[in-house]
């Protein structure tokens, strides 16, 4: 009930904020703290008393159309719970650097409804909400894009809109099968995502149009991680969307694909097959080489971290691949949970990154690595900032980085034997190339074209450095979510 | 004793033609009105008016489950329904047309309340001769519509629109002659088992081409790019979505009634267009940097989209199956949904003084009253099936129809042509978001152009809370076969 209201309030609030005519920023601002601190604590509430399975938590249902299967219905698992809270993150850091001189009002009304979506994904407990929330958040971020992008904005934000869009139809078009079938089978219309989440249901269907849903539901999802054929949208996207876009979407946008996978195809692992938890082992594994040599070759900062974060997610993808191939061995909870942490971890880093880039152009103007040069010398605080995160990105011990990469490292041994060298070589170009960024933009002969830069504000100090204790506790005390992912592994295998 | 007297005389019929005789009452008065030289905008509004009480009227006086004249007439939720949306589409552009109209104001609002007469009886009617008359009362009476204007361009497209009209009303004539041949009736109903013989196919045949080319379906859809160029906006939107939804309607009961319902060859030519028509329209709509000729081509698009109700109508077979309750209904949402993204979509054009409407006269429109920018932008969210509009889910009851119905090959090619179509809906949303407005160049912010779009934007969101009601929608949809 209790996220039931909160929601509500966020839809709310987020359509009242098109009411200011001024001071747009410190509404949101307030708006998506509250809405942070009542999620975390909510949180605390829940992780106390335990999840116990790990699943779902039905919450509330409403029957809208019970005769076709149509209800509002939300729970939230254990997983859910914290992409919850890292979405809240990310949106409040969005809102936060979202600088008021930079954007007209509207932005933070953008910011406030992709918040909207992204709960409403995470929060759906049926199908057709949950199709509705994953397309609302497009709209907005399409706009901020368009809207206030960078070069090429006109094409970058329709090409993002479009591949984004054809995945989703074709995640409809997936839930469509998954639906009329289960209606074969029980003679119940239902898009409950737990009624028709279910292998029993699954198998029945003929195979090709289970291939085909199969396809759907594989296709959204990796358009959105993004994981190697799909993802051509990403770095002209992240390179040309403003910073606090770009936040979200490596913070906020790539959880859904996450959550996808994790959160919808996991309770039905055993009717995937082998096959194409192969393909997304590959997947996984190429796109993690593909994008750590791509970025190996970039100059312009941002468009780096873009293939570092779609890198990242390669991670992800492997995990869940190799995880559900082991089945039941005690390495397959590892892998998962680790998957699964390195959604949040690498949430919160990228959010840092782009927030410590976003700072870095604000003062110099510049994003590449070539316009910047020992900028440590004039602003040692940012600097450091953007090397911690840098280095928690490339999986430093002790960080949160570190905590998903490793999980999944040891537990895909077992399902890839030695194919985990590739997965090194991956680890080890991706940390080369932060390194060398960091060494060439950071340290090394100042560029005096620059000139006089300022170091950070009090206020920017705060949010870096408040992401930066989040990604430093999580390193620390992976248990904190750790443990609650593990027993949602568990519930469900 | 009266009541006696009413059905001695026969004239009980009479009295369930209650709203249609009210209709043309009103538009006799405002005809006599012309002549005092009254105000266009009190006519506007007592014809917006007329037509609200009328619908009024067919909701609460019409006797479900009756009918009339040997089943000629027969009443069922789904005739109010659609007679109620056609009426919806006269109200959205009574108000707006008082803008183009420079003269002669009560002949435009006397036709379209005419018009509106023949909607009506289409809604009802279940004979091919009543369907007819009906159908071209309102062609006839569009066709002095879409003359109303000034330029030569103008007349051009009308006379394209009048012609084509007048030699497809020919071949409806002349299929319904040779379906009169095979059955001895006129009745739609009559016709229980399929037995395709040669008459049947011919008829067939006949008939497709000519409600074709009034649905604007390829390849019979040229004169419609012409038609809804060269008219006023607020009666391109009049023949978009009114005089649309009457085309779908009577194609609806001439196919999958008066056709039995398990003549396959009825799915399959449907299939073929809906096929042809939908990926002409998004195909062609690419290219275009004319914003009403762009509209135009999204609008044959859509006719592909509705057109595809009849594919999985006729591919099910069985009129009783649950799925062809939910491909009806669909259609039934689509058509009432259409009239307001797509009525409203060529009202908003008002806002451009411009004859020659481009997509980029629209720049930075965002800038300039960011209420009509995102009222427009709605409208194109929803003709591009984007959720949180009623657009999104009037497509998604047509797939979701389109996979319980196994024709899931279709499903793809339908997804995949609004994929497309999300690219020159976007483009507008681009230019008027993007770019900075063009120097010098105003736009029309009067009153009878923006509440309208304001109307229609609202609704079109409002519309999908309509979720609750599809079981009696679903309900309702059976009352097609009478």
């Amino acid at each position: 009930m209790f996220i039931l209201i909160l929601f509500i309030i966020m839809v709310l609030a987020s359509l009242f904020s098109f009411a200011f005519t001024d001071r747009r920023r410190e509404y949101a601002l307030i708006a998506t703290a509250i809405f942070l601190i009542a999620t975390i604590v909510y949180s605390t509430l829940r992780f106390s008393t335990g999840y116990g399975s790990g699943g779902f938590r039905s919450e509330s249902v409403y029957n809208l159309a019970p005769s076709i299967g149509i209800a509002f219905s939300i729970g939230v698992s254990g997983f859910a719970d914290a992409l919850l809270i890292l979405s809240g993150i990310v949106i409040f850091i969005a809102a936060f650097i979202a600088g008021k001189h930079e954007f007209t009002q509207t932005m933070y009304s953008y910011i406030m409804i992709t918040e909207v979506g992204l709960y409403g994904i995470l929060i759906s407990r049926d199908f057709l909400f949950f199709y509705i929330f994953w397309e609302v958040v497009l709209i907005p971020v399409y706009f901020m894009v368009a809207q206030y992008g960078g070069r090429n904005k006109d094409h970058v934000s329709l090409k993002f809109f479009v591949y984004t869009h054809i995945g989703s139809v074709f995640l409809l078009l997936a839930i469509f099968t998954v639906y009329a079938y289960h209606y074969d089978a029980t003679g119940v219309f239902t898009f409950e995502i737990g009624a028709l989440m279910q292998s029993k249901y699954i198998d029945m269907i003929p195979t090709a149009l289970r291939y085909f849903a199969f396809f759907g539901f594989l296709f959204a999802f990796l358009v959105k991680m993004p994981s190697f054929p799909l993802h051509s949208w990403l770095p002209d996207t992240y390179e040309t969307s403003p910073y606090p876009g770009t936040v979200i979407l490596a913070g906020g946008l790539s959880l859904m694909g996450g959550y996808g996978l994790f959160g919808i195809l996991m309770p039905i692992y055993s009717s995937l097959g082998t096959g194409i938890l192969q393909l997304l082992v590959a997947l996984g594994i190429i796109s993690l080489l593909y994008f750590s040599f791509t970025a190996l070759i970039q100059k312009n900062l941002k468009r780096m971290m873009a293939f570092a974060s779609a890198g990242a997610m390669g991670f992800v993808t492997l995990s869940f691949g190799a995880g559900l191939l082991e089945g039941t061995k005690y390495t397959a909870s590892l892998e998962l949970a680790g998957g699964m942490f390195q959604i949040v971890a690498h949430g919160l880093i990228m959010a840092m990154i782009f927030t410590a880039l976003y700072f870095i152009k604000i003062s110099t103007g510049k994003e590449t690595t070539y316009g910047l040069g020992g900028i440590y010398r004039e602003v040692p605080m940012l600097s450091t900032f953007l090397l911690a995160g840098l280095l928690a990105s490339l999986g430093l011990p002790g960080l949160a980085g570190f905590i998903g990469e490793f999980s999944i490292l040891v537990g895909s041994f077992a399902a890839i034997g030695w194919l985990i060298l590739l997965v090194i070589l991956g680890m080890i170009v991706t940390a080369s190339y932060h390194i060398w960024a960091a060494q060439r933009s950071l340290y090394g002969p100042y560029n005096e074209n620059l000139g006089k830069i300022a170091d950070l504000t009090p206020s920017r100090f705060a949010i870096l450095i408040g992401t930066f204790a989040a990604i430093f506790i999580l390193g620390i005390v992976p248990n904190l979510i750790y443990g609650i992912l593990v027993s949602y592994v568990g519930g469900i295998i | 004793m009266t009541a006696a007297i009413i059905s001695l005389s026969g004239a009980q019929a009479l009295v369930t033609f209650t709203p249609e005789i009210f209709l043309g009452l009103v538009g006799f008065i405002i005809l006599a009105l012309g002549t005092f030289r009254i105000e266009k905008r009190i006519i506007s509004w007592i014809s917006f008016g007329a037509l609200g009480i009328s619908a009024i009227m067919v909701f609460f006086l019409s006797p479900v489950g009756k009918s009339l004249f040997n089943g000629t007439f027969q009443y069922s939720d789904f005739g109010i329904y659609f007679a109620i949306v056609m009426l919806l589409s006269g109200m959205l552009i009574s108000y707006p047309a008082t803008r183009s109209i420079k003269s002669k104001s009560e002949v435009f609002y006397a036709t379209l309340l005419f018009v509106s007469v023949g909607m009506i009886f289409a809604a009802f009617s279940y004979n091919i001769i009543t369907l007819f008359v009906a159908f071209e009362s309102v062609s006839i009476g569009t066709y002095v519509l879409a003359s109303f204007g000034k330029s030569r361009r103008n007349l051009e497209g009308t006379i394209k629109y009048f012609f084509t009209g007048t030699i497809a009303t020919a071949f409806i004539l002349f299929g319904a002659s040779f379906f009169f041949l095979q059955t001895g009736t006129f009745n739609l109903q009559v016709l229980k088992s399929a037995s395709p013989s040669p008459e049947l196919l011919i008829s067939l045949v006949f008939l497709i081409i000519g409600f074709g080319f009034k649905l604007a379906i390829f390849p019979m859809h040229q004169w419609a790019l012409d038609a809804y160029d060269g008219t006023e906006n607020s009666i391109s939107a009049y023949l978009a979505a009114g005089s649309k939804v009457l085309a779908f309607l009577v194609i609806l009961k001439i196919f999958l009634v008066g056709f039995s319902s398990d003549f396959r060859d009825v799915s399959y030519l449907f299939i073929i267009l809906s096929i042809l028509t939908m990926t002409y329209g998004n195909v062609a709509a690419l290219s275009q940097n004319n914003l009403k000729r762009l509209l135009a081509y999204s609008s044959i698009a859509q006719a592909g989209y509705l057109i595809l109700v009849l594919a999985v109508v006729g591919f099910v077979g069985n009129t009783n199956s649950a799925v062809v309750d939910v491909a009806v209904a669909a259609g039934m949402f689509y058509a009432l949904v259409y009239v307001f993204m797509k009525g409203g979509a060529f009202i908003t054009l008002n806002l451009i003084k411009k004859d020659n409407v481009m997509i980029s006269d629209v720049s930075g429109l965002a800038k300039k009253s960011p209420a009509t920018a995102v009222s427009f932008a709605v409208m194109l969210l929803a003709l591009a099936g984007v959720p949180i509009t009623g657009g999104f889910f009037a497509k998604y009851l047509l797939f979701l129809s389109l996979i319980e119905g196994n024709l899931w090959w279709l499903a793809i090619i339908a997804i995949l042509n609004s994929a497309i179509s999300v690219f020159y809906y976007f483009r507008i949303i681009l230019y008027m978001f993007g770019k900075d407005p063009i120097p010098g160049e105003s736009f029309d912010m009067s009153t009878s152009t923006r509440v309208p779009i304001y109307a229609s934007a609202f609704i079109t969101v409002a519309l999908s809370v309509v979720v609750i009601w599809w079981p009696s929608l679903i309900s309702m949809a059976n009352g097609l076969f009478g």
